[in-house]
């Protein structure tokens, strides 16, 4: 199939690996499919820490079961990349570890307090979620597929980053306050998750014109401006005063753009990010702890034999 | 030789089991699925599968999830406050349906 051919046919789910598609599309497909997939794992070990953390019993259950999710979901999306037949799982995952494989900007960023946890899993998530249904009408039929299953879960992951955002905010003053201070340190960075405005996207006229995109980034921001904003204020978070955000006469939202780093982004997005090489390199590390286990499963028993098992943390 | 036989009913919907046929060889399967599956019932792509390549495992092997309770794990176990997202609403929904229908066995 040529490329113009792809450009008409290209509707909701409508190609499989059954298509002979142009090399440009199964090349972009599978930039945002990796990119999609390595976040899910990078968002996992950023939580991950936080099963320990947890408060509760029933909060260390559910961090546990988010995160298992998301490590899943990773999983499911390499297998919808890789059967664009342009790079194996392998590839992805070492690319992944020697820092030259792509990831959302929110998971760049270290967290260390407990008050963090519903940035990601209240605001983060619901972002990823706006965008990922969007996304069960993507035009590669693996991808779409995944999207269902992803879209089953994450309604939980949402609802319990919520419930500890209501905790929290319903605590202490003590409490409030540091809530408030980790939602003003996290905010820009959350409207940021959707990416340059559209004048600025690099990749989205061609994602949008094969079908692989269904929205702009602008319009997934604005959508999801329009239903955490209230949400936010509810619980008793103050929106910062920038980056500013304008309502417009329909009760809709629009951002003041240039008041956000930019320069941070795009630093972030080539992986040159000081802080959040870390992330990078504890996902690494951990991928190297338990070679072992998958030279013993791949049945290379001989690789492992010289070395004492250890456990990924 | 027995195939199994997964039909499609639409594009990018997904292919589901609907029956086996009898055949010597790949070819044959797939003639032989189109006749007797591919029919009567809108079909856009089958699939056929020698039986011996699938693996099996089912509740006598295995004790499948939904046994024990993870409510925990559900979007329902949550009372949050103000109107969700749509598609906060949609997966919510889902699994209310996903956990009716684990009820009723
Ligand atoms: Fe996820
Ligand atoms: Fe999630």
């Amino acid at each position: 199939m040529d490329l113009e051919t792809a450009k008409e046919r290209a509707g909701p789910r409508e190609f499989s690996p059954a298509d002979d598609l142009p090399e440009e599309y199964r090349k972009a497909a599978t930039r945002m499919i990796e990119f999609h997939a390595n976040s899910e794992i990078m968002g996992a070990y950023l939580e991950r820490p936080f099963i320990r953390q947890a408060p509760s019993i029933d909060r260390k259950l559910a961090f546990s079961a988010k995160v298992q999710d998301e490590i899943g979901h990773g999983q499911l999306l390499y297998r919808a990349a890789e059967s664009l037949g342009v790079k194996t799982r392998e590839e992805m995952l070492d690319d992944l570890a020697n820092g030259d494989g792509k990831f959302l900007n929110c998971f760049h960023y270290p967290m260390e307090s407990w008050v963090e946890t519903p940035m990601i899993a209240f605001f983060v998530d619901g972002a990823a979620m706006r965008r990922q249904a969007t996304l069960r009408r993507t035009s590669w039929e693996p991808y779409a597929h995944a999207m269902d299953k992803v879209c089953f879960e994450e309604g939980f992951h949402v609802k319990h980053g919520e419930d500890i955002l209501a905790e929290l905010m319903s605590g202490s003053k003590k409490e409030q306050q540091l809530t408030q201070e980790a939602f003003e340190e996290w905010w820009p960075r959350i409207i940021q998750f959707f990416g340059p405005t559209d004048d600025k996207s690099t990749h989205h006229d061609f994602a949008a014109s094969v079908g692989l995109k269904q929205q702009s980034n602008d319009q997934l921001r604005n959508a999801f401006l329009d239903q955490y904003i209230p949400k936010a204020r509810k619980y008793g978070l103050e929106i910062p005063d920038e980056p500013r955000i304008r309502e417009r006469d329909d009760g809709t939202y629009e951002v003041e753009e240039d008041d956000l780093d930019w320069d941070e982004f795009f630093t972030i997005a080539k992986n040159d990010y000081e802080p959040g090489l870390d992330q990078i390199n504890g996902r690494k590390a951990a991928q190297e702890a338990v070679q072992w286990v998958r030279d013993t499963i791949e049945g290379d028993a001989s690789a492992a034999g010289g070395h004492a098992p250890q456990a990924a943390d | 030789m027995i195939w199994e036989v997964f039909r499609q009913e639409k594009t990018g919907q997904y292919h589901t089991h609907c029956g086996n046929v009898h055949a010597s060889d790949r070819e044959m399967a797939k003639q032989f699925a189109a006749i007797q599956h591919g029919r009567r019932k809108p079909t856009n792509s089958l699939w056929v599968v020698p039986r011996e390549e699938i693996g099996e495992i089912d509740s006598e092997d295995v004790a499948f999830g939904g046994t024990t309770d993870k409510s925990y794990r559900w979007a329902t176990a949550y009372n949050t406050t103000g109107r969700d997202a749509s598609e906060v609403v949609e997966s919510e929904d889902e699994q209310a349906t996903a956990e009716r229908q684990r009820g009723d066995d």
